[in-house]
């Protein structure tokens, strides 16, 4: 039986391929905000790459911010529920999923059943999230992916406001302005991160395993940063963005094994 | 009444305020503006006057901002940016209480912001048990009294007030009634919410009546089992675009905790021989809320109890943003939810809030919790 799972982020869309709830058959990611023709995009790789058709497909799940809006799902769940299942079939051991996605920050309580019993979302601000990266690459004429890599880099990392994107975006400039290292900015932008979110996953309470999924987890500097801020590991999959798409695919398998029962 | 009707008249009449105050107003009747929260709405009713509820409005705050700051909670400056606009003209008085610091910020702003409408301070103690406290309540509301005679030319009699007790008393026990059978029949959030809301904005006697009509329709219908059961707590929980989410999540409220709805409707007035002993009285005797000071915090415990006794699976704090009360009780709810094993959600609202994206996922998220 194939499975497909659809996670419609702010920023990009995700799709996956299961076959019986346990195979990866395709994925595909797409930088595209919410609204555009990534998903369509996301969903024609991911059929491209399986050779499968969507007959082929028993039972489609759509999750995150688009999912409402999405008409070619059989169910709409929340990301909420799909990173926890996605995290937990990659990860059984694990209690607490910090996502942080491009707009928005979650940490979820997994119980031992891997099923959430507890979460937190941020506020309604862009501090914390894969939006306050953004922006700062931006200010410092970096691509995201370079974030990482700077980080490394990094000897005495700044002190950088975790309150407010806006306040934090001046700060850097001022930073820039005084001479601060490029590296140590970045260091202490992926630290501000961290530590809006360590907050945020305190709130729930912090139980090992700890794992990190979302876009902003396939970032070192701030995956270094969080295990600092919450004296734990951090586990991470290559496929950490991808959590809410398989998430959607194995619950999309649960459901349709329910009808077919 | 069909129950269709009914609900159609609550609706009708919860998003009319204007309305109903033109139709008072067109019958000769003065009309008193009651603030949140806990105006003594008997001595106004007893004055024949009418009390009409002025919070509970979403809308871009504009000139209020001139006398508040950006961070205090957005009932307050909705409440003073409607008497700037104009909206109250026709208003003989405002009553607004002083139990919480904002409140306070309230009365003072009020009278240079709306000067044409009188500012009737109702000032009550912290500690409102002890005898003292009593005595200090009964001495505010004769200062209300005294305030509303000289607004509104009208006069008070104690005999007017045991009757205006009696109408409260049987108001507060029709709509305990209601909240019982609303948990249980179907009705929807948004529907229940109309219940409560229009009764800010009718005489008590006239939705006494109304409410008595839609519970006997809803007793004649099947049991509602199919919606996943929740109390929800807060003070203030009637956004319609909020509501519409908890429908469209098969979720149902069971019981509330908020101060626009149940909370106000728990106390009856006692049954004692000064009419304005036993308001008073009713005062001291009120419990588990988060602006009536209580160092045991018993309302945490009152809330599980709820959750427990309406066979809910959670409970959910809409928590007014910048409400300092408010989010001192959370923590210890929080806790004693996790121990009682229910599920909880804490969704900051705010009366200028038009985007419930993020609310949404939260409700949705809280629905298929384990």
């Amino acid at each position: 039986m194939f499975t497909l799972g659809i996670d419609i982020g702010s920023t990009t869309a995700k799709a996956a391929i299961l076959k019986d709830g346990k195979e990866t058959v395709a994925s595909s990611i797409v930088i595209a905000t919410v609204g555009t023709d990534g998903v369509s995009q996301a969903i024609e790789n991911v059929f491209r790459d399986s050779g499968l058709k969507k007959e082929d497909i028993q039972f489609t799940v759509a999750t995150g911010y688009g999912r409402k809006t999405f008409e070619g799902a059989d169910l709409q769940v929340s990301e909420l529920t799909c990173h926890a299942i996605g995290v937990h079939h990659e990860f059984n051991n694990v209690r607490t999923v910090i996502d942080i996605g491009g707009q928005d920050a979650k940490v979820l309580s997994l119980n031992e059943q891997g099923r959430m019993v507890n979460f937190v979302m941020n506020d309604k601000c862009a501090a914390g999230t894969g939006r306050f990266l953004d922006v700062m690459a931006n200010i410092l004429h970096l691509d995201i992916s370079q974030l990482e890599v700077e980080a490394a880099k990094a000897t005495h990392p700044a002190d950088i406001s975790s309150t407010c994107t806006v306040f934090a975006e001046s700060e850097v400039i001022s930073q820039l302005a005084a001479g601060t290292k490029i590296p140590d900015l970045v260091a202490g932008i992926c630290q501000s991160v961290a530590s809006r979110v360590a907050a945020l996953a305190k709130r729930v309470g912090v139980k090992e395993t700890v794992c990190m999924s979302g876009g902003v987890a396939r970032n070192a500097g701030v995956r270094t940063a969080m295990e600092k801020e919450l004296g734990v590991r951090i586990a991470y999959s290559e496929n950490a963005q991808l959590m809410g798409a398989f998430g959607a695919a194995l619950y999309a398998f649960d459901k349709a094994n329910t009808v077919n029962s | 009444m069909a129950i269709d009707e009914l609900l159609a008249q609550f609706h009708e009449i919860a998003t009319s305020p204007r309305k109903q105050l033109d139709k008072y107003l067109a019958q000769g009747k003065k009309v008193v503006a009651c603030a949140p929260v806990y105006t003594p709405e008997e001595i106004i009713h007893s004055m024949g006057l009418v009390p009409m509820g002025v919070w509970g409005a979403e809308m871009e705050v504009n000139e209020a901002k001139k006398y508040y700051p950006a961070f205090i909670c957005s009932i307050m400056q909705v409440v003073l940016e409607l008497g700037v606009t104009g909206q109250y003209k026709g208003v003989s008085a405002i009553v607004i209480p002083s139990l919480c610091d904002s409140l306070k910020s309230l009365g003072q702003n009020w009278k240079y912001a709306v000067p044409d409408i009188p500012f009737i301070p109702m000032t009550y103690p912290q500690n409102r048990k002890p005898a003292y406290g009593v005595k200090y309540t009964k001495a505010m509301y004769e200062r209300v009294i005294s305030d509303l005679q000289t607004a509104t030319g009208a006069q008070f009699s104690g005999v007017a007030l045991a009757n205006s007790n009696r109408v409260y008393n049987e108001h507060n026990a029709v709509m305990r009634e209601f909240a019982e059978v609303a948990a249980d029949h179907a009705i929807t959030a948004a529907q229940r919410n109309d219940v409560f809301k229009s009764a800010w904005f009718m005489l008590k006697e006239e939705h006494t009546a109304l409410v008595k009509q839609l519970i006997e329709e809803m007793k004649k219908t099947p049991k509602d089992e199919s919606k996943v059961r929740v109390v929800v707590s807060g003070i203030l929980a009637d956004s319609p675009n909020l509501l519409q989410i908890f429908d469209k999540n098969g979720l149902k409220i069971v019981a509330d905790d908020v101060a626009q709805e149940s909370r106000q409707y728990r106390t009856d007035v006692p049954d004692m021989e000064n009419s304005l002993d036993a308001l008073a009285q009713k005062f001291a005797d009120m419990d588990n809320c988060t602006l009536l000071y209580d160092r045991d915090k018993k309302r945490v415990g009152y809330i599980v109890d709820q959750a427990k006794k309406h066979n809910a699976v959670g409970v959910i704090v809409l928590m007014t943003k910048f409400c300092d009360p408010e989010e001192f009780d959370y923590v210890p709810i929080k806790r004693a939810c996790e121990a009682a094993g229910l599920r909880h959600l804490n969704i900051e609202v705010d009366c200028q809030m038009v985007n419930y994206e993020q609310a949404g996922t939260m409700i949705q998220a809280f629905k298929e919790m384990a």
